[in-house]
């Protein structure tokens, strides 16, 4: 069987992407240089999505922007070349028996869905990231898949020494290899790793139908891209399945749903140019070749003023019937530090789950309950599982649209998470008159956000003793939330970072 | 050597290792060398030569224990963690010595990784033979009896257990809840878990741990000091540079001697008063024997 490009490209990028994934990571310096973030900045969708909801531009996205000329150029060639999350399922499908298409979502149900998520944008509630497919993958990998990776090894590791014992020695270069380069360097586990999976899941479970499915049929990124495609300056000829072969069926991985070639779901992969055994298979400059309407129009939906007009209206009512907000929650809701205004973060979040992967002490989390629908897998801090490294500036430079801004570390120091309160009822030195202090010792800021008074008392036994209270100074605080992370007490910290408006 | 030898030999040290500091280590006078000097590693090896060398501890083919202080994402200069050249002066002499491997580790209160790197210790001892500097590993803790007067058990780090030779390492620093941190505090680094649990009786529940895993060598870094807002600093403006380099095998005598490096007396220091009181080793520095020397 000849091997299309397309497939060695293909590979090359998965792999890319998997290294990439691997390194975003702290690797003993301040800065990390290229991280898995590139792929979401050069994600039309992302793009388009930002655009809209923000109502602006950012350089960040500038490869996007190449990215979009380009598919306007080639057409949908990155579905076919690039995208990890269509290779993987190219890698899977061959596993999996195919029964019949599923009828529903033919027709018009991807560009509805397109539609929806980007007028939401518009209404400032961006949720394209929960179905853009690199998220998805990111988030898979982060979530799920990473964690129970190392936890596999290390409990692998640990295992091999009971039944190996000392000659495990032999291979500990090996472990020593995985340790030190691709092993996540934290246990952590994740809310909504379940979900992550099963979204992950779904799309592989959709093969049972046919072949790339997802990306044919739901593919927001894709739907997106095939529709920028159709400017594209090359054609596929013949636009129709021959009557005398018919082999491109089973060749073409999207476009042959009929015998008229769907132009939007044509993803470049050139199988039907290679395999076709009478070599009619060309994708001449459309110059060359005469547009012609009548098979290129047929078969996929037109872009109808219904479609549109159907989005209009769920996207409207749908950005706006999420927008119940729990204040109790909203107290917790701790977001990466310099995020300022809750409302922009909605907007520029791609919810990729980078700033989850890279965070060193594993202070963020995918969140379901705080934010409500709309905050769906948005980064949280949990400080009593991690607190905010005062000296790290990751998140910041991984976020692929700025949405965590990418701060100097002195501004970062500075940006403001939230505000430690302590509760006297639970503290020790103010409920058992016992010292402690370890939120204080803990506390980076230089002149102590966390301070403490000495006072004489006299203890539950009538003993004269010495006491140090802490407290909080509140204008040096920036939450960073190291003090509940650290506070010796079982389960409930006794003292916690609240979020507070910023100036 | 006979075997009537070997038995008595092996009786007798038995024996003195269940004895009393108050018993043996007392009734010598505990020797406190202390060397100034902008070379620092000369200083160190001037302060080790003072007790009678490296050799006079690690002994060819024993494993050591290194254990600085770097538990704090802070530059050398904030002197919030042991001097990377100090670290590295006394790994050197270990391995002249005849060291099998040294380790180097700490188990820190910010991200290891941050700690390490940037304590400058992991790059110092870059690509030095036989030396590890490897993270602390949470499955390598082993519960340990203390039968302390506040501590009965608690996870230690398996290579400080193991050692043959244990040197402490710490920086001499300011502590908001002891007054100061020193050697005996230094042993936090070896501990498990919810380490914060144990402020609430420090004073007893650092000379449980320190009766236990005794550090054959104390070697304090003043080369700076921390004198406000420790144990984590981040202002220079709190920082001291002294130039001094303190090593005993008498624990709490390190730390009274380190004490008044800041002005303060070693009775002021609660911790230590305690570990004397334990009969951990001696306090008062005029009953110490003080070798002081200068570059």
């Amino acid at each position: 069987m000849k091997l299309p490009a397309s497939r060695i490209s293909q590979l090359l990028f998965l792999a890319l992407f998997l290294f990439l994934f691997i390194i975003t990571d702290y690797r003993g310096k301040d800065e990390i240089t290229v991280a898995v973030n590139s792929f979401f900045r050069a994600n039309p969708l992302v793009l388009a999505s930002y655009v809209l909801a923000v109502k602006g531009f950012t350089f960040l996205l500038l490869p996007a922007l190449v990215m979009a000329v380009c598919t306007l150029l080639l057409g949908r060639f990155f579905c076919g070349w690039i995208c990890p999350l269509g290779t993987v399922i190219d890698l899977v499908t061959h596993w999996i028996p195919k029964s019949t298409s599923i009828r529903s979502l033919k027709g018009s149900f991807k560009y509805c869905l397109l539609f929806t998520l980007l007028v939401m944008a518009l209404f400032s509630v961006n949720l394209s990231g929960i179905l853009d497919p690199i998220a998805i993958l990111v988030r898979a990998l982060t979530l799920f898949f990473y964690p129970l990776f190392g936890y596999v090894v290390r409990a692998g590791w640990s295992g091999l020494y009971q039944i190996a014992g000392e000659e495990r020695d032999n291979v500990a270069f090996l472990y020593g290899f995985l340790r030190d380069y691709i092993l996540p360097f934290r246990e952590t586990f994740y809310p909504l790793a379940f979900l992550s999976l099963a979204v992950f899941l779904f799309i592989l479970v959709l093969e049972r139908f046919e072949r790339r499915n997802w990306c044919r049929n739901i593919c927001p990124l894709g739907t997106l891209l095939g529709l920028l495609g159709r400017f594209s300056l090359f054609r596929r000829i013949p636009s129709r399945i021959c009557k005398d072969c018919g082999d491109c069926r089973s060749h073409c991985p999207s476009a042959f749903d009929e015998d008229i070639l769907q132009a939007d779901n044509c993803i470049r992969c050139m199988q039907c140019r290679v395999q076709c055994r009478f070599g009619r298979v060309e994708f001449p400059l459309r110059w060359k070749r005469p547009f012609r309407s009548i098979s290129e129009g047929q078969g996929q939906p037109v872009m109808s003023r219904r479609i549109l007009l159907v989005s209009l209206v769920s996207g409207f009512f749908l950005s706006r019937a999420f927008s119940f907000r729990h204040p109790e929650r909203d107290r917790r809701l701790l977001r990466p530090p310099g995020v300022k205004d809750e409302g922009d973060f909605l907007n520029k979040c791609v919810r990729c789950g980078e700033c989850m992967k890279v965070c060193l002490r594993s202070a963020l989390y995918p969140d379901l309950t705080r934010a409500g629908v709309t905050g769906l897998f948005m980064p949280v801090i949990i400080p009593r599982l991690g607190y905010c490294e005062y000296n790290c500036t990751l998140c910041g430079q991984v976020c692929p649209t700025g949405a965590i801004p990418r701060l100097p570390l002195d501004e970062k120091r500075k940006s403001v998470i939230g505000t430690a309160v302590i509760d006297r009822n639970i503290c020790l030195p103010y409920a058992k008159k016992l010292n402690c202090l370890v939120c204080e010792e803990h506390c980076p800021i230089p002149e102590k956000a966390i301070r403490f008074e000495t006072v004489e008392d006299i203890d539950h036994r009538g003993k004269k003793i010495t006491l140090k209270r802490p407290y909080i100074v509140d204008d040096l605080c920036n939450g960073c939330g190291i003090c509940e992370n650290k506070c010796p007490l079982e389960g409930r910290s006794a003292v916690e970072v609240f979020a507070r408006k910023k100036g | 050597m006979r075997r009537r030898d070997f038995l008595k030999l092996g009786v007798s040290s038995l024996l003195a290792s269940q004895l009393p500091g108050t018993l043996l280590g007392q009734t010598a006078q505990p020797v406190v060398a202390v060397c100034q000097g902008t070379d620092h590693a000369a200083i160190t090896r001037k302060v080790i030569a003072g007790l009678g060398g490296m050799k006079a501890f690690v002994k060819p083919g024993n494993t050591v224990v290194v254990k600085p202080n770097m538990g704090w994402d802070r530059k050398p200069e904030y002197a919030a963690n042991t001097h990377p050249l100090v670290v590295k002066t006394i790994v050197e002499e270990c391995l002249s010595s005849g060291a099998r491997r040294v380790k180097v580790f700490d188990h820190t209160c910010n991200d290891a990784r941050r700690c390490y790197e940037n304590s400058g210790i992991q790059t110092a001892l870059g690509g030095m033979k036989n030396v590890d500097v490897r993270f602390v590993e949470n499955d390598r803790f082993r519960k340990t009896a203390l039968n302390g007067r506040f501590l009965k058990e608690w996870p230690l780090y398996d290579d400080a257990l193991a050692a043959d030779v244990f040197i402490n390492v710490p920086i001499a620093k300011h502590h908001s809840l002891t007054g100061l941190t020193l050697g005996l505090k230094n042993m936090m680094g070896i501990m498990a878990d919810n380490r914060g649990y144990i402020h609430r009786k420090i004073e007893d529940a650092l000379s449980d741990v320190s009766s236990v895993v005794k550090s054959h060598l104390v070697i304090i870094d003043a080369t700076r000091i921390l004198t406000d807002h420790g144990p984590q600093g981040g202002n220079l403006k709190d920082v001291k540079v002294l130039n001094t380099v303190i090593a005993s095998r008498d624990i709490v005598a390190a730390d009274a001697y380190a004490t008044t490096l800041f002005g303060m007396k070693p009775q002021d220091i609660p911790t230590t008063v305690t570990a004397h009181k334990r009969g951990l080793g001696e306090m008062d520095v005029k009953k110490m024997k003080v070798l002081s020397f200068r570059f």
